[in-house]
């Protein structure tokens, strides 16, 4: 069980991350600053569009991260039965959920203005809805089990195998099936298709967003822990 | 080895087994169902309202203001070429399309929609970079 009185450090000690999370406040302000005023409309794309791709791609990069996360934890638990692996791999498989969710919900709205539909279950809207599901089954089976030992080891096992499918249906598919989402930056032709301020504002957001995550995720994890430091004093 | 080590490498044995069955599974059953898209063959064989997606043949716009009727020809990367026909206001990135997905029914040599989606060139360069003409690739 959880050591008691032990301020568990996180990824990012407590200091640092007082500090850096003015950091990020100012870099995402500065992102989306220059997300809608440093770019220019992108040609081919229907009035300011092409600005969704600096929220959307991060978002779904995010998704895939904390889904990694929580895959290498579970193995972790698995390994070593250390509670804290099981709430590590719980919260990220949560803020995997919660940004796959927000990459799908921005991918609607750009369908919606460049393809005419929010939905017409397009390869990439059928592979999300499936990931959505698995990893929402991973929260409703966590749910479902009281025991914390017999719930932490199923739920890891079940997270290992959840994320032999994210490659699949965020990597393979798409590039298997014709589908009407815009090409990703990594693609079959091999072609950059982002100009150097495109380039320049989205990797400036994917570093803001996975700072995002990584204080998301610490933050998280202390809450469990005090969740379940309290829960066992109540016992 | 003693007997908690050889139980240990059985279960990553089985482990790893089920692993690559899953993903073998899934690889298979979704082949067939992750894709909304019909080929223009399957379309003309089948009654019900179906998705084909294919390249707007160039020149082969025709649209009647009055009726607001909009005609042209996609083609299959087999090179199979289908009519389709749209009552409707046209979508407004039309003329840039490379691809269209037209959700109709087809009858008779042509296909009638319900709707457009159009798929248009994505390059992420500022318009004011430069401007470019593009080809049919994709």
């Amino acid at each position: 069980m959880l050591r008691e009185n032990a301020e568990m450090e996180w990824i990012v000690p407590k200091p640092v991350s007082e500090i850096l999370k003015w950091v990020l406040l100012v870099w995402l302000a500065g992102v989306i600053v220059a997300a809608f005023f440093y770019v220019q409309p992108a040609e081919g794309f229907i009035g300011e569009s092409s600005r969704i791709v600096f929220f959307h791609v991060p978002m779904a990069w995010v998704a895939v991260l904390a889904f990694l996360v929580s895959c290498v934890t579970s193995v972790m638990y698995l390994r070593r039965r250390d509670p804290k692996d099981d709430i590590r791999a719980s919260v990220s498989a949560g803020l995997g959920l919660l940004f796959a969710v927000l990459a799908t919900t921005t991918g609607a709205v750009f369908a919606k203005i460049m393809w005419g539909a929010y939905w017409n279950w397009d390869p990439r809207q059928t592979s999300i809805t499936i990931l959505l599901l698995i990893y929402a089954a991973y929260l409703a089976l966590r749910g479902a089990i009281d025991d914390p030992e017999r719930r932490a080891s199923l739920a890891a096992v079940y997270a290992i195998l959840a994320f032999v499918t994210v490659p699949f249906l965020v990597f393979v598919v798409p590039r298997i099936y014709w589908s009407l989402h815009p090409d990703t930056i990594i693609n079959t032709r091999g072609a950059n298709e982002f100009d150097s301020r495109y380039t320049q504002v989205l990797l400036a957001s994917l570093v803001g967003f996975t700072y995002l995550y990584v204080w998301l995720y610490t933050i998280g994890c202390r809450i469990e822990e005090i969740r379940q430091r309290r829960r066992q004093e109540v016992l | 080895m003693s007997d908690s080590r050889r139980q240990r490498r059985i279960w990553y044995a089985v482990g790893s087994v089920l692993v690559v069955a899953f993903l073998a599974y899934g690889t298979t059953s979704f082949k067939s169902n992750l894709t909304p898209y019909v080929s223009f063959a399957e379309a003309a064989n089948s009654a019900r309202k179906v998705q084909v997606a294919g390249g707007l043949v160039e020149n082969s716009t025709e649209y009647l203001d009055e009726s607001q009727e909009l005609r042209f020809t996609l083609v299959e990367e087999d090179g199979d070429t289908m009519v389709v026909h749209y009552d409707g206001v046209k979508p407004g990135n039309f003329e840039e399309a490379v691809q269209i997905v037209a959700v109709g029914n087809y009858d008779n040599g042509i296909f009638h929609a319900e709707q457009l989606l159009v798929k248009c060139p994505s390059k992420y360069q500022g318009v004011e970079d430069d401007v470019r003409t593009y080809g049919s690739e994709t």
